[in-house]
């Protein structure tokens, strides 16, 4: 293995196992995605929208039918929670909500829990 | 100065009517706007209430969620989603909530959320009593900093509780644009029964405004036919007066003069005798000039521009007897229709006839001469005068009578004259009168 494809590999590798890489976006938007504590993928994307803010939150499990609750805080509060089931081929849902853009940085957490499996995903934007 | 073309107009009572109506149509139309924008204000205000304790008490009261006063971002959220759209009906361009010690705990524009300003004696009041107040806002307070582009607004406010039990001053603001709406929806209102009645004003108005101006009219030509026929029959009478002057009496003292005279040369007579008979024949003479003047004055022998000269002399012989020096000019008349020279005439006579009667004057001048313009006379004298804007009271009424005459023949008649200042009265008229 030359040096080359051994940095491919490192980059590679740090891609999938470390959380809450910035991807490309607008330029004010905020993205994180990362890793659930299971096989699924979480991505949480923080938009500006007229004095508030829109924040999607997206788990992705590659299993079609599992239902997880989901729950959105911010600063701390329960902003808005509820229940989805992942649909389609690729075993996804994802939810949007519009938050009030407070003074100072909103600290907002897009959480999900697998009912079946416990299994949980934890995103963090600050906008 | 007066002239028969100018001052009717304004003296007419139609015109006086017409602009005392149409200043009293003025009056009301102003009047009727002016209440109707305050109605309308007073609605717009009104309805402006209406909503706002609507919006209170029915949308945004119900749906405050435990921990909105105390700044909890998520209860926060909840109540924007729920109830933003409910808030931001057509004419209400920014919600605030605030709780008592002037912090915004809720609105519309996020940037204001959290932020706290002194609160008015009022908005303290409407937390306390619970009433609801309106007023247009001053867009100068800090609390105001982002509506300051709306071009007025008016504020309502009225209290409402959190779930928590603490009062809170629920704030909605009008822009203006929506009050001149409200109130140009109002004057529809009124529009129809205002212009309406106007107009309905207007068309009796018109109407009587026609039935007077025909009256008028008609009256008018009455009096300038009596009036025609008043003069052709004293004309008439003229004619034969002058008649039978010549015809009779003139004749008689012709001959008697002429009989008395030829006695007074006879040398038989004693002296004494032929000076009294010679004395006789002047007298007879002398009242013989009489007559023919007044014959002249009654009625002219030869109305025609060849005889308007020796007809204006005749006409001021007897100013000799009053200590007046009178002079008449007549210069290019030629061919100047009859009818012309006679309205000359005429109003020649007047006014010499006012001038020996009335001005005291020591000169009287009276000029006739053909203009481009046509014929113009001028009698002028020295005497005391008189003021033209005042009525004459005797003198210069046959003047006047002679309007009527004068405006048939398309003339103008000017009289100019102050107190002290002698009289001249000027007519011209086109040489074409028939």
């Amino acid at each position: 293995m030359n040096a080359t494809r051994i940095l491919a590999v490192a980059l590679l590798t740090a891609a999938v196992t470390v959380p809450a890489l910035p991807a490309a976006a607008n330029e004010d938007d905020v993205i994180r995605e990362g890793s659930c504590t299971g096989r699924a993928d979480w991505k949480v994307k923080a938009s500006p929208e007229d004095g508030r803010i829109e924040v999607e939150g997206e788990i992705d499990s590659n299993r079609n039918g599992q239902t997880w609750r989901w729950r959105l805080v911010h600063n701390g509060s329960v902003s808005d929670r509820g229940t989805r089931t992942t649909r389609g081929a690729s075993g996804s849902f994802e939810v949007r909500r519009v938050v009030v853009n407070l003074r100072g940085t909103d600290k907002l957490v897009f959480r999900a829990r697998n009912a079946a499996s416990g299994e949980t995903c934890r995103g963090v934007v600050n906008f | 100065m007066w002239s028969t073309s100018d001052v009717s107009a304004l003296r007419s009572p139609v015109v006086l009517f017409l602009a005392t109506g149409l200043l009293a149509l003025a009056v009301i139309v102003v009047g009727t706007s002016e209440l109707s924008a305050q109605a309308a204000a007073d609605e717009a205000v009104w309805d402006a209430r209406e909503t706002t304790e609507l919006l209170a008490h029915s949308v945004a009261e119900p749906a405050i969620p435990r921990g909105l006063v105390d700044g909890d971002a998520g209860a926060i959220d909840r109540f924007d989603r729920q109830v933003l759209d409910q808030l931001l009906v057509t004419d209400v361009d920014r919600v605030k909530i605030w709780d008592a010690e002037g912090r915004i705990v809720y609105s519309d524009e996020t940037a204001l959320i959290g932020q706290g300003f002194p609160l008015g004696a009022q908005e303290r009041e409407v937390l306390a009593a619970g009433h609801t107040e309106a007023e247009v806002s001053d867009l100068d307070r800090p609390e105001n900093q982002y509506e300051r582009d709306s071009g007025g607004l008016l504020e309502v406010y009225t209290r409402i509780e959190s779930p928590e039990g603490e009062p809170l001053l629920f704030e909605v603001y009008y822009s203006a644009a929506t009050i001149d709406i409200r109130q140009d929806q109002v004057f529809a209102q009124f529009r129809p029964i205002t212009l309406g009645a106007l107009g309905l004003v207007v068309l009796v108005a018109t109407g009587l405004l026609f039935a007077l101006t025909r009256r008028l009219r008609r009256s008018a030509e009455e009096r300038e036919r009596l009036l025609t026929a008043a003069a052709q029959a004293s004309d008439a009478e003229r004619v034969r007066i002058a008649r039978d002057l010549h015809d009779g009496v003139v004749q008689d003292l012709a001959g008697a003069a002429f009989a008395v005279s030829a006695v007074a040369r006879n040398p038989e007579l004693p002296a004494s005798m032929r000076e009294g008979l010679r004395s006789s024949a002047r007298s007879l003479r002398t009242s013989l000039r009489g007559l023919r003047s007044l014959m002249v004055e009654i009625y002219p022998p030869e109305l025609d521009a060849d005889g308007l000269d020796a007809a204006l002399d005749d006409l001021l012989a007897p100013a000799a007897t009053r200590g007046v020096t009178a002079t008449a000019t007549v210069e290019g008349i030629d061919g100047v229709p009859d009818d012309t020279v006679a309205l000359v005439w005429r109003v020649a006579q007047e006014a010499v006839r006012n001038a020996l009667r009335h001005s005291g004057a020591e000169n009287l001048t009276v000029t006739v001469a053909g203009t481009p313009g046509g014929v113009v006379l001028e009698v002028t004298d020295d005497g005391r005068g008189f003021d033209p804007t005042r009525r004459p009271e005797g003198h210069h009424f046959g003047l006047r009578g002679l309007n009527s005459l004068i405006a048939e023949a398309g003339g103008d008649l000017v009289v100019r004259s102050s107190p002290g200042a002698g009289t001249t009265i000027r007519l011209q008229v086109a040489e074409g009168v028939r």
